[in-house]
């Protein structure tokens, strides 16, 4: 039995995945500005003084890299309901979840290249009389900040390729589009093909992005 | 607050701008500073000399509290720079700190640098501050690197631009931690005629270093720090001339040997 490759079907059923891919933008941007708040938060708890911070911050971070994303999906959608009794829609819980995760990520980033910094820049800072804080904000972020967008920009493209795990709670992202084309057209080649040149098409945009923060960060003054 | 920029007034004599009293320091089990007692007066030039690993850097760091203390007092123009109920921000913009390592902010311009200082700290206008920072770097001849960074200066540009940062919250003194130490031999003269400068104009500095030229020439009063205690200290010129203490004879024997 011959198999024939038919483009057709991937044009015609291109507006139902771009609306997929547009559900999968919205829950990595919203998932991403969140999970960085988060991580920024857990980076400088783990770098704090104070030990209740430091511990909580570790507990964060250890319980999400060492759980799979999807356990952690499944337990927040179906799991967690059973005990507090109210439902969250599919997208929330992949919002949340998406935070969460990357939160881990991000605050390990974080941390690492705020203590990359020379401890010659704190004291500099201090030495000229800025408080600990305004030396924090005004000398260490923004070297620090340059400093992890390689990191980030690898997190953000993995971020946004672990949507498509949120198939398993139904939301109708790009792969949940893609799955349920196909189980209607059966044309499983041509669907999964389209989806992985979206995916790929998206991350190719994200990283051009990426790099063009990079270069404009790095043109004024090296770190 | 509004003291008038890089003049050098101050007419209390009695009060010495840093007076230390029985310091010491500990780093563990290892005692770096073993009772210093040294008093700086207004306008005046010391410079500290030692082998590495007296104490000296040491000492300077922990005049503006970059180190805790172990013990002894220290003050900085009359307030205590190691009371919990000092505002160590203020006594840190009366004495400025220079070091080894320049440590420029490296995502700042060279006027950037200089002015971060008095908008941030002093909460100098904008526009005041630039016409302060391009004032500090006309005087250390670096008026016009004001809008390159840092890692497009050599070694003692950096260096004099650390000196503006620090002149920029018009200190009552300087601190110099090793100034140019880290420097390539033939860009140490631009750096020394900088501070020689500042002593001319009756700045109050502590300098630690291994110039014994600049020492000589330019110190009103050298210490000689051995093993976390001061262990000779005199004018210039009887102490380069004479030296009593058998390590200090030895020490300058050795650098002048180099």
């Amino acid at each position: 039995m011959g198999f024939d490759f038919d483009p057709s079907v991937m044009l015609s059923t291109l507006p139902l995945l771009m609306d997929g891919m547009f559900l999968t933008i919205f829950i990595t941007i919203i998932g991403l500005i969140t999970g960085f708040i988060l991580g920024v938060s857990s980076g400088f708890a783990k770098l704090s003084r104070r030990a209740p911070l430091r511990l909580i911050s570790d507990a964060y971070v250890g319980v999400i890299r060492g759980t799979p994303l999807i356990v952690q999906v499944m337990f927040l959608y179906f799991g967690l309901p059973m005990l507090t009794g109210a439902r969250i829609s599919p997208v929330t819980a992949g919002i949340i979840a998406i935070a969460v995760n990357s939160g881990a990520y991000i605050s390990e980033i974080v941390r690492g290249a705020v203590q990359s910094i020379d401890k010659g820049q704190m004291e500099a800072g201090r030495s000229i009389g800025l408080t600990n804080v305004q030396t924090m904000c005004f000398v260490i972020w923004p070297q620090a900040f340059r400093r992890m967008i390689p990191s980030l920009g690898n997190q953000f493209i993995i971020s946004l390729k672990d949507t498509s795990l949120l198939v398993v709670i139904g939301v109708a992202e790009l792969t949940r589009q893609g799955q349920e084309i196909i189980a209607t057209t059966f044309r499983a080649f041509e669907i999964w093909l389209t989806v992985g040149l979206i995916y790929l098409a998206m991350t190719m945009v994200l990283s051009r992005i990426l790099r063009i923060i990079e270069k404009k960060l790095t043109d004024q003054g090296s770190v | 607050m509004n003291a008038p920029m890089s003049t050098h007034i101050d007419t209390q004599i009695d009060t010495p701008m840093i007076e230390i009293k029985d310091l010491y320091k500990n780093f563990g089990d290892v005692t770096v500073l073993n009772g210093v007692s040294l008093s700086v007066s207004s306008g005046e030039v010391v410079v500290i000399i030692g082998s590495s690993g007296s104490g000296k850097s040491t000492m300077l760091r922990c005049i503006t509290r970059l180190e805790e203390i172990s013990g002894g007092s220290i003050k900085v123009d009359g307030h205590h720079v190691h009371d919990a109920k000092s505002d160590i921000n203020y006594i840190r913009t009366e004495a400025g700190m220079v070091f080894q390592n320049f440590n420029l902010f490296p995502h700042l311009s060279v006027l950037e640098n200089v002015t971060l200082g008095p908008i941030k700290v002093r909460k100098t206008e904008k526009s005041e501050a630039i016409a302060l920072g391009l004032k500090l770097l006309e005087k250390v001849g670096l008026r016009e690197k004001a809008y390159n960074y840092p890692s497009q200066l050599s070694g003692g540009q950096k260096q004099r631009v650390a000196i503006a940062r620090a002149l920029a919250l018009n200190p009552k003194v300087i601190l110099f931690d090793e100034p140019t130490s880290a420097l390539d031999p033939e860009l140490v003269g631009e750096v020394l005629s900088v501070m020689r400068q500042l002593a001319e104009e009756g700045m109050t500095m502590v300098v630690v270093t291994h110039e014994m030229a600049f020492a000589r020439y330019v110190a009103d009063r050298v210490i000689f720090l051995e093993k976390g205690c001061i262990a000779e200290e005199g004018n210039a010129e009887e102490f380069f001339n004479s030296p009593k203490h058998p390590r200090l004879k030895e020490f300058l024997g050795q650098v002048q040997a180099l």
